[in-house]
This record gives structure tokens, C-alpha cells and sequence, in this order.
């Protein structure tokens, strides 16, 4: 739930990364950290396992500058991909204003990204919302994979609501950005 | 996730709400009392405690209590509506407001816990009602 506080003339919104497990969200997030100005990001921050595994979530807070004289202050998540931690996504859904279903373009990873986009439905009709409605933005990840599921194929099985969908290689940064910036545009109309 | 899509707190309802954290933080004599709501958004803070990451101890805290919430849902309970995590130098003891934002007090081991939680449930009565104020004039959409 976006947070505006007129007293200070700021407005704080949070972006939730989903997806599978290594679909790229924690990348997307350390590359963002990486390349955004040093004055616009506070620390990234990761609850993982020691083998680095997304365990809670990551957080990178994130200053957009001032929009019609508030400033704006976007906080990113990621979600833990394993099936597993499935009441953990719950969790981190709580209060989002804005979610990035992050895509691992592998064929052998179609059906896993059928049910994790079936599991964020079902996670956001609880709280009586609609993906439809909801600022909502496809990354299609991994596009630099030789044997990459063709864009038109993903949109057929995982896009039927015909929301943004942006090409990523989070690796290489390639949509990282376009991604956020599509995700934050889609949330600031909501306001 | 919630169904309004955005609060406004008013600069009157911040300052009420920054006198409530206050006298708390004088009374427990807290190093940082928060309010965030329940999605990790800092609302106000008060305390005389040293420079922190005050944003990701939000998201944090905020993480720990919506995780709590589902382990509740496992045991057939509604909520949690207060945790306590006790540390050797300091604690913090975090309540449920309302249904969407949490309170957060961190003090030392010079205060004992039970008079943070009686000056915390008091503080939580209070807030609930700034809560009621900022819900009914300051939402201004609801479902999309």
C-alpha cells in the first residue's frame, strides 16, 4: 500500500520481484544497485542462506527523484523462487503496490513459470485483486540463452492478460532498468 | 496485500502520531520507537538512539511480522499481534495496530518488558484511532 505523507512530501511505494527459483530477481535487484547513482539507493540488503539462496527476501530502497513536488521512494523486494517457501511469498506480497513476474526463458522452464504465474494469481485474488488491474509488468529473462522459449510463445502460455512485457537479460543489465521504470510509471498511476 | 491502494497521513495526523511515539520513547526510555506499516514503509520515528538503518530495520521487522502472520494462519490463529525479540543488550517488542501498521519499540535491558508492553497497549489503543482518522479522510482509492 503506497504511503503518502504530506507532512514531509514524500510518497513511498513497494515493488515486489516473483518468480521461480533462479529466474534472476535477486540479479535484477544487484544490478540495479550496482549501476543506479549512489545517492538514489540505500543498501541492498539480502535475507539468504550461505549458499547465497534468497531465504526471506532482498531489499533495495530506492529514491525516484520529485514528482509533482513529492519525493518519491520506491522500496524493491524479491521473493524466495523455491516451492517451498511458498507462505514466505505471502509474506513479502504483503502491502505491494507494484509486482515484476520475472521469467526464466529456458524451455525446460515453461511449466514452472505456468505454476508460479497460477500461484501469484491465486496469492493476489485473496486479497480480492486482480493481476489484471494491479500494476503488473512481465520480464521476459534470460532472453541471451541460445535455446531461449520465443517471446510470442511466452506471451501465448503466461500472458493472457496482455499486460508490459520487456525482454531482460538481468545478467548483462539488458531491461533491468526498462523493467523498473515500466513497473514504476504502472504504480504511479495507480496513485 | 491489502485492498485500499494508498494512505495519506495528513501533516496534523503526523504530528499526533509523532507526540504518541514520543512520550512512549520518553516512558520506556526506547532508543527507537517506529511506526511502519504493515508493508515495511516507515511512517514516523522517535528516540534518542544512534545513527541505524532505520529503512531496513523497517523492512525487516516488518518481514519477521508478516512471516508470523503465516505461521499464525498454520495454527489457526488470526494474528500475532505482538512479538518479542530479546537480545542481551537490546530488545524490541513490535505490536499489531489496527489491521495495517505495527509499532515498534527498542529499548535496553535498563526497562523492564512488561511495563513496554503496558505502555505499548496503551499507545496501540491511541494509534488505532489516528489509524481510523488517516483510513477514513485520507484514503482516497480504494480497489482498482
Amino acid at each position: 500500500m503506497a504511503l503518502i505523507n504530506t507532512a514531509s512530501r514524500e510518497i513511498q511505494c513497494k515493488i515486489v520481484y516473483y518468480g521461480i527459483g533462479f529466474s534472476g530477481k535477486t540479479t535484477n535487484l544487484q544490478y540495479i544497485h550496482q549501476h543506479a547513482p549512489k545517492d538514489a539507493h540505500g543498501k541492498l540488503l539480502s535475507v539468504a542462506t550461505e549458499s547465497e539462496r534468497t531465504l526471506f527476501f532482498d531489499f533495495l530502497p530506492l529514491d525516484l527523484g520529485i514528482v509533482h513536488g513529492y519525493q518519491v521512494r520506491f522500496h524493491l523486494y524479491t521473493v524466495p523462487g523455491q516451492v517451498l517457501y511458498e507462505r514466505t511469498r505471502v509474506a513479502v506480497l504483503n502491502g505491494a503496490d507494484g509486482i515484476v513476474l520475472v521469467v526464466d526463458s529456458a524451455p525446460e522452464k515453461l511449466e514452472e513459470n505456468f505454476q508460479c504465474l497460477v500461484e501469484l494469481e491465486a496469492n493476489v485474488r485473496q486479497s480480492d485483486r486482480d493481476l489484471g488491474t494491479f500494476p503488473f509488468v512481465i520480464q521476459w529473462n534470460k532472453r541471451d540463452l541460445l535455446n531461449a522459449v520465443p517471446v510470442a510463445t511466452l506471451e501465448r502460455y503466461l500472458n493472457r492478460r496482455r499486460v508490459l512485457g520487456v525482454e531482460a537479460s538481468a545478467l548483462t543489465g539488458a531491461g533491468v532498468f526498462a523493467t523498473l521504470r515500466a513497473t514504476c510509471k504502472a504504480v504511479m498511476a495507480q496513485l | 496485500m491489502e485492498h485500499s491502494s494508498h494512505l495519506v497521513v495528513t501533516e496534523g495526523e503526523l504530528g499526533n502520531i509523532a507526540r504518541i511515539l514520543g512520550r512512549l520513547s520518553q516512558t520506556t526510555s526506547a532508543s527507537h520507537v517506529l511506526l511502519l506499516d504493515k508493508g515495511g514503509q516507515l511512517i514516523s520515528t522517535q528516540g534518542q538512539g544512534g545513527q541505524r538503518d532505520i529503512v531496513a530495520l523497517g523492512a525487516l521487522l516488518a518481514g519477521a511480522f508478516g512471516s508470523s502472520r503465516q505461521v499464525a494462519a498454520i495454527l489457526g490463529e488470526r494474528d500475532f499481534r505482538n512479538i518479542y525479540q530479546q537480545g542481551v543488550h537490546e530488545s524490541i517488542y513490535t505490536s499489531l495496530v489496527g489491521d495495517l501498521w505495527l509499532l515498534v519499540i527498542v529499548f535496553d535491558r535498563q526497562t523492564h518488558v512488561g511495563l513496554v508492553k503496558v505502555l505499548a497497549r496503551r499507545a496501540v489503543e491511541e494509534l488505532e484511532h489516528s489509524l481510523e482518522r488517516v483510513r477514513s479522510g485520507g484514503t482516497s482509492a480504494k480497489e482498482q
